[in-house]
């Protein structure tokens, strides 16, 4: 059924270097392990979930993942209270209202038949994915299901399990190209362990030093390098602070920016004072900043 | 390259040492991780690494302990350093280093403090490469080191322990390597028959029918062949004291591979419809418990049936109530019979003979495992065995897993009636005199001749010392059943 979609992806990506090159061609800079669990996720056709705190790359690995595999990325981002209606298909209830209307206009019958077929089904995220034509399967990345609610997730784990729904007007529907599926968790609580049994896994976290400045020069291309190696530096001290909303990576990018902006050079302690906010978001965060003092953040100590 | 290491036995004692460490990697996890060494094509610890993590991980508080088997298992003697979680920075005035971890802790398990390897993407005990290409110096071969062959041979003494001396674990990891055998056996022909390209008759009315389309002109040849159907398995095991471990062993066998079969959807002629009976002195019929979540809920099943094994072994009287209650409503015709029994039998051997014969009518082939039949000397002298014999179209042993493969050639082939019964074992005048005393003596105590072919404490092995102790490989005490039901946590 599904064999010809291997072979083109195997092709495409022999080995995890070639994953991790097609990644970086897109702007994503996975470390060697995030690599070999996306390859493996692709390869054995199985979903993986990524857990890691905020900031630290899970939603953009999956649409890196689609770009590098020239696919397209379905998205559903889960929220409390999330069901199957807004996940999987839902009637369209109005266009249906107005058949019937039209029809009694007419003096003709509807079956039910009529009503509900493929021409008033609304296909919501999951359908979308499973229906996904090809040529290759579709990135479907399922964002934050940790805040969906354990019925959501007992429900996730059969479609997972299937590649296939069954809509009882219609009958059941296949994947002809089973998505890629990418799960993610900012671990807000734990996810039952039947979901977990079916995925592979990945624990993103923080990078080093050195991976946040090269995604800093990466996504703020007019950084220089001696710029974006401070601001990672810099960055990481504060995230030594025990800050209620320690910046990650995000916040080191828009620092940058922010600082590129400003025509800064270098980091110094009035450069941070002039883009403070962009970093550290909450009043108290701030307080303790300073007490900590600038200079010492932005490693001033060895500049001067 | 060259020699690619064996990845199932890889993934099966990984999994073992992780589950020894608390990681609930089970069979399962084991089995997709030997996949995805396949999908990698792994040769060097850094992807075994990765495949490992991907796939026997399930939460960042599991990190920690993973590196620690993993490199205890890999790196013996060269434990991880805590890596610097940043950097470290020439003048830098807030220690990061110190400060970051106190405060990941209070977040997440996975930073605590001597949690290593987390922040890095990249595992400690495996040299980082330090450049940013990709190009990884890591040239290691898998197969050629040293551990991997350690643990190849753990898996090689797996494979080769007596059934009667495996731990629950050592059970439970033998279920990955049972996983990738195949039981089959031939295929029923029926009179009926199926559309097929390369069948050898001629399908006249499919081929009219065709040529309606091509104005009446016959190009389309359609053919048909005989539509076969899979022949039914008949699974009648002792459970009594001295069969338990082996019937423990095979009894998971059928239940893995009836839920292989299952899962991955094979349904060719030549996969079994299997049905499983226990017996010690009641016949109890096992086949819904197939269906289990587990091997282990299957197994614990099996104990509840076993309650009578004190009572002997009436091996006679367990056929004779199969073939009534089952045999007469069509269960045995034409049927794959496997009877896992040391041939002990309490009751009158001359029943057993009788209600052999009975079966051996009916049934397309009947099987015998009996692991006492490993010895080279055994013989069926007296007893059960011997009234049995003349009605086995095979008898294999069955006492390990690498046993495993006779009985797997004994199912499948194709019936050998019309040929003599089974040729008794040629036997020497001096050894018939001994054997006839030992066919008495209860399975456990037999000599060590077989026992010492098959080294079973592995502890004994120094380069496995570590191993052993690492995956809490456990040779001895043989578990029974009633051990194994206690133990089962529920599914
Ligand atoms: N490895 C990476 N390579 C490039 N950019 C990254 C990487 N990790 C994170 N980012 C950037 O960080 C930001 C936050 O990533 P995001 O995927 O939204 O985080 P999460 O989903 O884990 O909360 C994004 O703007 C993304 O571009
Ligand atoms: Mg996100």
């Amino acid at each position: 059924m599904s064999s010809e979609f291997p072979d083109d992806l195997s092709e495409r990506f022999p080995d995890v270097a070639a994953l991790t090159a097609a990644l970086g061609k897109t702007g994503y800079l996975a470390g060697e392990q995030l690599a070999a669990a996306l390859f493996l996720a692709v390869r054995m056709g199985q979903p993986i979930l990524l857990e890691g705190e905020p900031g630290v790359g899970k939603t953009e690995a999956a649409k890196a993942l689609a770009a590098a595999l020239d696919t397209v990325m379905v998205r559903l981002q889960c929220y409390e209270g999330i069901a199957a209606a807004e996940a999987l298909y839902e009637w369209n209830y109005p266009r249906q209202l107005l058949a019937i209307r039209l029809a009694e206009a007419e003096h003709q019958h509807l079956a039910d038949s009529d009503l509900f077929s493929e021409e008033y089904l609304l296909a919501r995220p999951l359908l979308t994915a499973l229906d996904h034509p090809g040529p290759r399967p579709a990135v479907l990345l399922i964002d934050e299901v940790d805040r969906a609610d354990d019925e959501f997730e007992a429900f996730l784990f059969e479609l997972l399990a299937e590649s296939a729904v069954t809509i009882p007007e219609l009958g059941t529907r296949k994947a002809t190209f089973p998505p890629i599926a990418i799960l993610t968790s900012n671990r807000t609580r734990d996810l039952h362990d039947a979901l977990k049994r079916r995925c592979l896994y990945h624990w993103i976290g923080y990078p080093d030093t050195g991976r946040v400045a090269a995604i800093i020069r990466r996504r703020v291309p007019g950084a220089s390098a001696v710029l974006a190696g401070e601001i990672a530096a810099a960055t990481s001290r504060l995230r030594g602070l025990e800050l209620t909303k320690p910046p990650g990576i995000s916040e080191a990018i828009t620092w940058a920016g922010a600082l590129t902006v400003i025509g800064a050079e270098g980091l110094t302690a009035g450069a941070a004072e002039r883009t403070l906010s962009v970093v550290v978001k909450y009043p108290e965060d701030e307080q303790a900043v300073r007490e900590a003092s600038l200079a010492a953040v932005v490693g001033d100590g060895h500049r001067a | 390259m060259d020699t690619e290491p064996d990845y199932a036995a890889l993934a099966t004692v990984l999994g073992l040492a992780l589950r020894s460490a608390g990681i609930p990697a089970g069979p399962d996890r084991c089995e997709r991780l030997g996949r995805a060494l396949v999908v990698m094509g792994a040769t060097s610890l850094t992807e075994l690494h990765a495949c490992a993590l991907a796939t026997m991980v399930a939460d960042p508080s599991q990190i920690e302990a993973f590196e620690r088997v993993f490199a205890e298992l890999f790196y013996p003697g060269t434990m991880p350093r805590r890596p610097p979680l940043v950097a470290p920075q020439p003048g830098m005035s807030i220690d990061a280093d110190s400060a970051a971890p106190g405060d990941e802790a209070n977040r997440d398990p996975a930073h605590s403090a001597d949690a290593p390897a987390i922040q890095r993407d990249v595992p400690v005990p495996v040299e980082a490469p330090a450049d940013e290409t990709g190009d990884s110096g890591d040239c290691e071969d898998l197969a050629e080191f040293p551990v991997v062959r350690r643990v190849a041979s753990a898996a090689e003494r797996l494979r080769q322990q007596d059934f009667n001396s495996l731990s629950d674990a050592e059970l439970g990891q033998l279920a990955t390597l049972m996983r990738e055998l195949v039981i089959a056996v031939p295929p029923r022909r029926t009179r009926r028959y199926r559309p097929r390209k390369d069948g050898v008759r001629l399908d006249m009315r499919r081929t009219l029918r065709l040529a309606r389309r091509t104005g009446g002109e016959p190009v389309q040849i359609a053919r048909r062949a005989v539509r076969s159907r899979p022949r039914r398995l008949v699974v009648l095991c002792d459970i009594s004291g001295s069969m338990e471990p082996y019937a423990r062993a095979l009894l998971q066998f059928m239940y893995v591979s009836s839920r292989t079969a299952a899962l991955r959807g094979v349904r060719d002629a030549t996969r079994p419809r299997t049905e499983v009976f226990t017996f010690a002195t009641r016949l109890t019929r096992l086949t819904p418990a197939l269906a289990a979540a587990t091997p282990e809920t299957m197994l614990a099943r099996a104990g509840e049936a076993a309650v009578d094994w004190a009572g002997g072994t009436r091996i006679g009287a367990a056929v004779r109530d199969f073939m009534d209650r089952y045999g007469v409503r069509g269960m045995a015709r034409g049927s794959v019979i496997l009877i896992i029994s040391d041939g002990w039998e309490t009751g009158d051997p001359a029943l057993l003979g009788a209600q052999m014969a009975r079966l051996h009518r009916v049934a397309y082939r009947v099987v015998w495992a009996n692991p006492r039949t490993q010895s080279e000397r055994y013989r069926p002298e007296v007893g059960g065995m011997a009234a049995a014999w003349p009605y086995c179209d095979a008898v294999v042993s069955a006492h390990n897993f690498d046993a495993l493969d006779d009985l797997l050639a004994a199912l499948s082939a194709p019936s050998s009636r019309g040929r003599p019964a089974l040729p008794l074992p040629v036997q020497s005048p001096e050894a018939a005199a001994g054997l006839a005393e030992r066919d008495r003596e209860p399975v456990a105590s037999e000599p060590a001749a077989a026992a010492s072919a098959v080294p079973s404490d592995l502890a004994d092995h120094p380069a496995l010392e570590s191993l052993a102790h690492l995956t809490g490989l456990r040779p001895g005490n043989p578990p029974r059943l009633e051990n194994f039901r206690q133990e089962t946590p529920l599914s």
